[in-house]
């Protein structure tokens, strides 16, 4: 196809400028007051120079969220990745009610997140949740549990109560990649006496390849940026077990008052971001066939 | 062949019966809760089946608390912000799927990121910056950020409706002295509307469901969105759950009737559109 740069820049220029503006002068502002010490939002601080990222790698709270980030990737790739998949295959074959599921199954997506956090606080609630007390009289519990009360029991719960409110949408997503897969390359398998495991590693898991990486990439960098599933639940307890970089820069600005630290931390946390969204890209990005 | 069949059917029942659990049964059980007694809703033995029906936590959420000014918020942000996403992107998709030019790719990838990027790395900056030039506590203070959310996976989605539309088809129209905006309006929206309506509602969703940038640059009670009229609630030490799940179950609604009438546009958008 023949090249129109002009009018090609002209149709995508509203938006990337709209987008550019709203992420670089907020990024600029960030750097200038990761260079001073201001403290309250308002008032004018000293200038430091790279004291504050200095100051910063040094901080066990920088190190612990950091950590608790890398955990929370993990844990929601994992997590994810197996509702996400359960739902697609499941939703792929034939059975009654199939199109209502399909249609409804992402509700838990299209919810404010604050209705998710009353969802499952009332569910796992300690003293009159359900989940207790189904847990208790099947036997697997002698008396209630609170969820959110030890560091990894919050850890794992909220977890599983993000992977709750995102699975539906990736399941759909891989959908789509799954129907994009030729039908006559299941026959042609089954008359070589291929399985269902077999199918799955050998046709699906490769032919979804460009719809894996776009969710790798997506999804990798939006489980990082959750906050308010976290904060309305844990609020980042107990001890600091849940709190993850966007907690700590949030608590650091609102909750303390260091706004050039908090910004510092913006600053180191953004250039993390990219560094492994290059990497990725140069490394993962498929081949494109058209 | 049977064997393999009856293991496939044991699976797909599983799995049904797993994700109808997991998936469906919480939505059953905070509905229902809505319209128990405040006693039955933390009482300490649960039964499955409700065992007292009220309509008191609806009848103090509605006649009662500042619900109508909040949901009122919300309808004009995510309004507005979903008809300026649109807008932006349907533009945008034509310009990078309809049109090579150079810098397409990086254009591409970028938005992808930036889809992701956004969120608490820029509250403080954003925060200041709004504070600069007097736009905190303004709708337009939100439709600014939800756009930025919104849009970068809309031009995604949008993708692949447009590549769906054969170039024939516009190339024809050229040929016949159409102009680059007869085409857009008269060709390719039409024939991508489905696509748009997907996208539509998932701007919508983006802007109706955010909270992080709606708490910190609105500070107004009279200009607050639901979720955060909502989170108020949440962080109180004594949880009123029966005011609070009727709430929750209001906020929800909205979106689950657009979802009612235009849901499947999106379902299928996602499904059948995406990667190809």
């Amino acid at each position: 196809m023949k090249k129109n740069n002009i009018e090609g820049w002209l149709f995508v220029s509203p938006l990337v400028i709209w987008i550019s503006l709203i992420i670089l002068v907020p990024i600029y502002i960030a750097f200038e007051l990761s260079l001073f010490n201001v403290k309250i939002i308002g008032t004018s601080g000293k200038f430091v120079g790279i004291d504050n990222y200095i100051k910063l790698f040094g901080k066990s709270k920088f190190l612990n969220a950091s950590l608790n980030s890398f955990y929370w990737i993990i844990g929601n790739a994992i997590c994810q990745t197996f509702f996400a998949f359960t739902i697609a295959l499941t939703i792929n074959y034939k059975f009654p009610g199939k199109k209502i599921m399909a249609n409804w199954i992402i509700l838990s997506f299209i919810i404010p997140t604050v209705v998710v956090v009353v969802i499952w606080k009332l569910m796992l609630s300690s003293s009159s949740g359900v989940i207790n007390s189904v847990l208790i009289d099947i036997g697997l519990l002698d008396e209630a549990t609170g969820f959110f009360s030890s560091p990894n029991k919050a850890f794992i719960s909220l977890v599983l109560i993000n992977s709750w409110r995102w699975s539906p949408f990736l399941a759909l997503i891989i959908l789509s990649g799954l129907n994009s897969i030729n039908r006559e390359m299941y026959d042609a398998s089954k008359v070589d006496g291929a399985n269902f495991v077999q199918q799955f590693l050998f046709i699906t898991f490769p032919n979804l390849k460009s719809v894996l990486f776009v969710l790798g990439l997506v999804g990798t960098l939006l489980s990082f940026n959750i906050f308010d599933i976290i904060w309305l639940i844990t609020k980042g307890g107990p001890s600091s077990a849940t709190t993850t970089l966007p907690l700590l820069i949030y608590e650091t600005a609102f909750t303390k008052f260091r706004i050039s630290q908090a910004a510092t931390l913006s600053i180191v946390t953004s250039f993390l971001l990219l560094l492994f969204s290059i990497i990725f890209i140069k490394s993962m990005a498929p081949k494109e066939d058209d | 062949m049977i064997k393999e069949n009856n293991i496939k059917f044991l699976f797909l029942s599983l799995s049904l019966l797993l994700i109808i659990l997991i998936f469906f049964f919480p939505f059953f059980w905070i509905i229902t809760s809505s319209f128990k007694s405040p006693e039955e809703i933390i009482a300490t033995s649960t039964t499955i089946i409700p065992r007292s029906f009220t309509l008191e936590h609806y009848n103090k959420i509605l006649f009662n608390s500042d619900f109508f000014i909040y949901l009122k918020n919300s309808l004009i942000v995510s309004f507005s912000s979903m008809v300026i996403s649109i807008i932006l992107s349907v533009s945008a998709a034509y310009g990078l799927h309809k049109l090579k030019f150079y810098g397409n790719k990086f254009v591409e990838y970028s938005l992808l990121v930036t889809y992701a990027f956004p969120g608490v790395i820029l509250l403080v900056p954003i925060y200041l910056l709004f504070a600069k030039v007097n736009l905190l506590n303004s709708y337009f203070a939100l439709i600014i950020v939800n756009v930025l959310f919104a849009t970068p996976f809309a031009v995604w989605m949008l993708k692949a409706f447009f590549k769906l539309i054969p170039n024939e088809i516009e190339e024809a129209a050229y040929i016949d002295g159409a102009s680059r905006y007869v085409v857009i309006s008269k060709i390719i929206v039409p024939l991508a509307a489905p696509g748009i309506a997907s996208v539509s509602i998932f701007c919508f969703i983006i802007s109706w469901t955010e909270y992080l940038f709606a708490s910190i640059l609105i500070s107004g009670d009279d200009l607050k969105t639901l979720p955060v009229g909502l989170a108020g609630i949440v962080g109180q030490y004594q949880i009123d759950w029966g005011f609070l799940l009727s709430g929750a179950v209001l906020a929800s609604l909205p979106v689950i009737l657009l979802f009612v009438f235009i849901g499947k546009y999106f379902v299928s958008g996602l499904t059948e559109g995406a990667v190809k």
